[in-house]
């Protein structure tokens, strides 16, 4: 207890060296608060918007088809997976995908399509499709066609309301072909899908291919990023048994998922940062206040205060300081967060990443960018003080009181 | 070697040398004396006799280059830094030329610093505080700093703090050198007075002859050898 009270008078007794010492750690701390919120927000932002707009979070497949894709490698009753679906918390939206390949032609042009079946009301809830139709309309109850990539509409010098034929294999074996209405062109923000994209209505595609009631592709979208892996282990021991191979974005979209943790990293050369400015400047601070009490530490040690009480004493004026600048320091740092988080900044130039567009930058409030730099700021501060503290410990009485 | 319980201190041909540069300075050379239980032993010397170094030695402070001291019945040079921490922190008070309390505590916490390493309760504590405060003349003084006492006022805490424990030995180094002579005799009133009323063992160095006047005993130090001693009532 009076260890702590001559601790924490020590820090009100030289003032400004302890605003000077608890600045450097409160900028330290501020700084790696903001950065961790700052990166883990704009790389959650570019994941979310790269997993929730097009691929979804977590995809539900048969066994296979994710390592080796076929029109036969189907879920054969999606309504019973949808069932489960509408069980399992924290699940935003999901919707079924159809895929196949075919050759799409609209008078003498022909182009080869990805064509993609989709549900079309639970599609618009799961990746808000409709805002990216740039001509023409979104399917709806009266509109039932194909909507184009907009690339792939350039090179058939097909528009709205023209008409395009499909020729592809149906999983019976038989040639699948039909005629269909443009009703909208797309720009879904990949470059090679807008050159390639052939959406129609699920059950079109359903019989087209004659896969009446199959699908390849189940998409969920969790409430947000934090849910996706509790949803997907839900789902994995939900599903098991059924044949169906549950996955989230970071095994089926594993090369942008690498990309994203190697980015990540770049957080840590922060934290060095931090680490380098609390060092240099409490060991400076420390040192000199230590210094400047050995006559003091001399005279504890002569009246019985052991060598072990005094590096204590150092190391706790060095965490009650660093405690007050970590607290303010949290106070600040949600705040700045908080903002970032809620407004974000405008990019000038949007930045592109795996065919979506990212125009704000935005932060986030959590608790890593609180807790990393807490462990650090203290960490490194008692560390650094370490060895001031060992000195105040190995004054020797006679030698610093000098009138004794 | 056999100890009388009545021996406080015990110095066997104690010598200490400094490196000073290239120098050997040679601070004590050679004392040896005894000290009793009750004492009042003034060490007398010019500046520069080595009677800082030798109270610096005898009470483990720093270590003799030679001879062996023996205080309260234990042989120093046996003891690790931590063993004589606490051994002074048991057996010995120090009353320091410039007071050395500790400026950001407070008279009470300056005096019942030590009784905290001690483990001494916090009522007990204060009953020897308030007590000793008495004694000392310093009622109504408990929650001042350092800072906010006169020089008399700050020796007559740093004896307090000295003597709360009840050690074995005070040492005192020039107790009264920064004091005026009217202070400095009332303080080695008390000092008497509790040495009379405790029994407790005081040694103090000084070249005040006002000072010397009042020791029971004097050991006159002349270049780092006690030369010789009176004995006065």
């Amino acid at each position: 207890m009076m260890t702590l009270r001559l601790a924490f008078r020590n820090l009100l007794r030289q003032k400004r060296r302890t605003i000077f010492t608890g600045l450097s750690m409160l900028v330290g701390f501020v700084m790696g608060c903001f950065f961790i919120g700052w990166a883990d927000g704009a790389y959650n932002h570019i994941i979310d918007s790269f997993t929730r707009q097009r691929l979804g979070h977590i995809q539900i497949h048969k066994q296979g088809y994710l390592g080796k894709p076929s029109l036969y490698k189907t879920i054969d009753n999606p309504e019973r997976v949808g069932k489960i679906l509408d069980t399992v918390g924290h699940i935003d939206s999901w919707a079924p995908r159809l895929f196949s390949a075919g050759l799409v032609s609209a008078g003498e042009k022909s182009a080869g399509v990805q064509v993609i079946g989709i549900d079309t009301e639970r599609e618009e809830r799961t990746t808000n499709i409709s805002n990216k139709i740039v001509e023409g309309n979104y399917f709806d109850n009266r509109i039932r066609g194909v909507i184009l990539g907009k690339d792939l509409a350039r090179n058939l010098h097909a528009g709205v309301r023209d008409s395009v034929v499909i020729l592809s294999q149906a999983a019976d074996g038989s040639i699948a072909n039909a005629r269909y209405p443009v009703t909208g062109l797309i720009d879904t923000g990949d470059p090679g899908l807008n050159r390639s994209a052939f959406y129609l209505p699920l059950e079109y595609a359903q019989e087209l291919f004659v896969l009446e009631g199959k699908v390849h592709e189940i998409a969920v979208n969790a409430a947000n990023l934090n849910y996706i892996e509790k949803v997907a282990k839900e789902l994995k021991s939900r599903l098991s048994g059924t044949g169906l191979h549950v996955a989230d974005w970071k095994e089926f979209a594993h090369e942008f998922y690498v990309a994203m943790s190697a980015d990540k990293g770049g957080m840590y050369v922060m934290l060095v940062i931090v680490v380098i400015i609390v060092a240099i400047t409490v060991l400076n601070t420390i040192l000199m206040s230590v210094l400047e009490r050995q006559k003091e530490y001399g005279v504890l040690k002569a009246i019985g205060t052991r060598p072990g009480s005094l590096v204590r004493m150092v190391l706790i004026e060095t965490a009650l300081l660093a405690g007050a600048c970590i607290l303010l320091g949290s106070v600040i740092g949600y705040f700045m967060n908080l903002y970032f988080a809620e407004y974000g900044l405008k990019l000038a130039n949007p930045i592109e990443w795996g065919g979506v567009q990212i125009k704000y930058m935005k932060g986030e409030v959590n608790f890593k960018s609180f807790y990393l730099p807490t462990i650090t700021v203290l960490v490194t501060a008692l560390l650094v003080c370490f060895f001031p503290a060992l000195r105040a410990a190995r004054t020797e009485p006679a030698k610093t009181m000098r009138t004794f | 070697m056999e100890q009388c319980s009545n021996q406080v201190i015990v110095a066997k041909n104690v010598k200490k040398n400094y490196q000073q540069d290239s120098i050997v300075v040679e601070a004590v050379r050679g004392v040896n004396l005894t000290i009793e239980k009750g004492e009042f032993t003034a060490i007398v010397g010019p500046s520069g006799s080595g009677k800082t170094t030798l109270l610096n030695v005898l009470t483990g402070l720093d270590t003799p280059t030679e001879g062996e001291v023996w205080l309260n019945g234990r042989l120093l040079s046996e003891m690790s830094q931590r063993e004589l921490c606490d051994f002074r922190r048991d057996n010995v008070g120090f009353v320091f030329q410039a007071y050395n309390l500790i400026p950001v505590l407070t008279v009470e916490e300056n005096i019942e610093y030590v009784m905290m390493l001690q483990g001494v309760s916090k009522n007990e504590r204060h009953r020897r505080v308030v007590d000793i405060l008495k004694q000392m003349g310093l009622e109504g003084y408990h929650n001042r700093f350092p800072t906010q006492l006169s020089g008399g006022q700050q020796q007559r805490v740093a004896i307090a703090r000295a003597m709360v424990t009840k050690p074995a030995l005070i040492l005192a180094d020039e107790p009264t050198a920064n004091l005026d002579s009217k202070t400095s005799r009332a303080l080695l009133d008390i000092m008497r007075k509790l040495n009379e009323e405790t029994n407790m063992t005081f040694v103090f160095s000084t070249h005040d002859p006002h000072v010397v006047d009042r020791a029971r005993r004097v050991i006159i130090l002349e270049d780092g050898v006690n030369v010789r001693e009176e004995t006065r009532n």
